[in-house]
């Protein structure tokens, strides 16, 4: 069988127009305009199979969501081909477009000015779902994001993270075998993410379907991907398992100390300190993955120690490492 | 479909009437120009008789009509959809299996072609009283014959609007090139002078452009003032036009939709 994303030598170039400031620069501008090439995406390659949730990473201005934008059909790419379901995304059939969403931070699925239950039954009507179906579906995404209250307000007085879980059930109504998420936890607190995942996790095992995110949130990735993409530049970086990433190019851990008594303490000689920003109580240093043991057992022979944590160091922070070197 | 336009329907009914003070002001804007010609004309007539055959109550009626026809065959697709290809909002729409101007853009102008509708009905009631028309040329068969040339004119209009709205594909100043194209259409359409009052050269330019079909021609159809050869001409020209307008405008759309950068979405 042929996979259900199949990316070849996909690229993309805008031409961006450029002027300098200033009132000549202005009026030349006007009668002949400076073009600039941004290369977003070159020459990626990747198949993905029926099933699989896989994560498409790198940092802002890598290239994820112009990639996104192509496969789910708004951007025609400047070379190379893709397929999804064997559609050719950018020709934008019907067909192609009822089986597969989109999900893009909180773009409006949902009509601002009117309740989200009257959007979620144009969808019905958009996508041809039938009457049953529909109840099942809206009943199941219900249950997992607590949507009932939400649905008789206009969509302008939702909260962000409240407006979040009705975009994400909106996309997903109809059913969709194949789902492009960009961000689809961005503005959720923590039980809210947490429950976006376990849905998503849900929705796959159940129809099988077929999932590429992004994410900002590393725990969205950890927690459902096994496979994870990474493009950096628009080029195509690391195709392969999430632990052996880990593996590959970071075999450090972080101890993560909290001390008896004060700071004052210098750990600087155990290991490389690093910041963190979410857990200010600890001090943080970064050994091989082979010292762990050596180094645990002299700070804890050494010092007072309160609390010790050992743990692997945040994704964002491996590629950041792996592609700054 | 006919559930999509159903649904459609609701949604777009049920957030007209949010604005519905903004909408109040809209109609009242574009009232100012006719109700303008409309006196200004009048009283030229009144003074010396008539202008080129027209009296008082030729441009009376004429312009009352207008108003009508003018809130039928118009269309706001410029200021509604425009911005969503400059912001990137389109996206949303680009990925659901419907075309996002020829049906969500299009049941969102028919309602607010709707509640200006029943806006205008009380200001033409004044109207009427103020400037006691004399409607006795109207015939039933007149008053028929118009309305489907009346959507005609619409369908042909909204077609040509969404192809211009479409040119925002290419380049941000979009809304000077739209108006370049309304002071076209108040120019040959009769809304400015009625076409008989022009000179030979527009007139028979304007018997070849589509923009008669907006207002002059329905009028005329209403009024009784075409022979049987006039309204047949005019059918066909409405006709060659929607065809025309069909495909100038999917082929913008094609052409637009593959230069689609959707930004910042």
């Amino acid at each position: 069988m042929s996979p259900t994303i199949h990316v070849q030598q996909l690229s993309k170039t805008y031409k961006v127009p450029e002027r300098e400031g200033g009132f000549s620069a202005a009026v030349r501008g006007f009668f002949k305009r400076k073009y600039k090439e941004v290369k977003a995406v070159q020459r990626v390659d990747f198949k993905i199979e029926q099933g699989e949730i896989v994560g498409f990473l790198g940092p802002n201005g890598a290239g994820k969501t112009t990639t996104l934008k192509m496969l789910s059909g708004l951007l025609h790419p400047s070379n190379g081909n893709a397929s999804v379901l064997g559609f050719t995304p950018w020709e934008l059939k019907p067909d192609y477009l009822r089986s597969m969403t989109l999900v893009m931070g909180q773009r409006n699925r949902l009509s601002w000015d009117i309740p989200a239950a009257d959007s979620f039954l144009l969808h019905q009507a958009i996508y041809r779902i039938p009457d049953n179906e529909y109840k099942q579906t809206y009943k199941e995404l219900d249950e997992l994001l607590e949507l009932e209250p939400l649905m008789k307000k206009p969509v302008r007085n939702l909260s962000l993270g409240e407006r979040m879980k009705c975009e994400i059930a909106a996309g997903l109504l109809h059913r969709p075998k194949v789902l492009f998420l960009d961000e689809p936890t961005i503005g959720l607190d923590i039980t809210g993410q947490a429950r976006i995942r376990e849905f998503l996790r849900e929705y796959n095992k159940r129809t099988g379907a077929t999932i590429l995110l992004t994410s900002h949130y590393m725990a969205d990735v950890t927690a459902l991907c096994e496979r994870i993409i990474i493009i950096h530049h628009g080029q195509l970086k690391y195709d392969g398992g999430i632990s052996d990433l880990s593996k590959k190019i970071a075999p450090f851990k972080l101890i993560g100390v909290m001390l008896a008594e004060s700071n004052s303490h210098d750990l600087s000689k155990y290991g490389e300190l690093v910041q963190n920003e979410e857990d200010w109580e600890k001090q943080y240093i970064q050994v091989k993955a082979e010292d762990v043991t050596r180094v645990t057992s002299r700070l804890l022979a050494d010092l007072p120690i309160h609390d010790i944590t050992i743990a692997d160091p945040p994704i964002e922070d491996v590629i950041e490492q792996a592609f700054n070197s | 479909m006919f559930l999509i336009f159903k649904r459609l329907w609701q949604v777009n009914w049920a957030e007209q009437w949010q604005y519905r003070a903004n909408l109040l002001m809209y109609l009242l804007y574009w009232l100012v120009s006719p109700i303008i010609y409309l006196a200004v004309w009048t009283s030229i007539a009144g003074v010396k008789g008539e202008v080129n055959g027209f009296t008082a109550n030729d441009f009376v009626t004429y312009y009352m009509v207008l108003l009508i026809c003018d809130q039928i065959t118009s269309n706001i697709i410029i200021h509604t959809f425009a911005y969503k290809i400059q912001d990137g909002s389109l996206s949303g729409e680009l990925v659901k299996p419907i075309h996002p101007m020829l049906t969500n853009a299009l049941v969102n102008n028919i309602a607010f072609k709707m509640l200006t509708i029943m806006g205008l009905i009380p200001i033409w009631i004044i109207l009427f009283f103020l400037f006691k028309p004399d409607f006795s040329g109207v015939t039933l068969s007149g008053v028929l014959l118009s309305i489907p040339a009346m959507v005609l004119g619409f369908v042909i209009g909204y077609l040509l609007s969404a192809a211009i709205t479409s040119l925002a594909f290419w380049t941000t100043r979009v809304y000077s090139i739209h108006e370049f194209y309304f002071a076209i259409i108040l120019l040959f359409s009769g809304q400015f002078v009625p076409l008989p009052l022009m000179p030979k050269v527009i007139q028979d330019i304007a018997q070849f452009l589509p923009f008669q079909l907006f207002m002059y021609y329905p009028i005329q159809l209403i009024l009784g003032r075409l022979s049987a050869e006039q309204i047949i001409q005019g059918y066909i020209m409405a006709g060659v036009w929607l065809v025309i307008s069909i495909l100038f405008f999917n082929w913008v759309w094609r052409e637009g939709v593959k230069r689609f950068s959707a930004v910042g979405a």
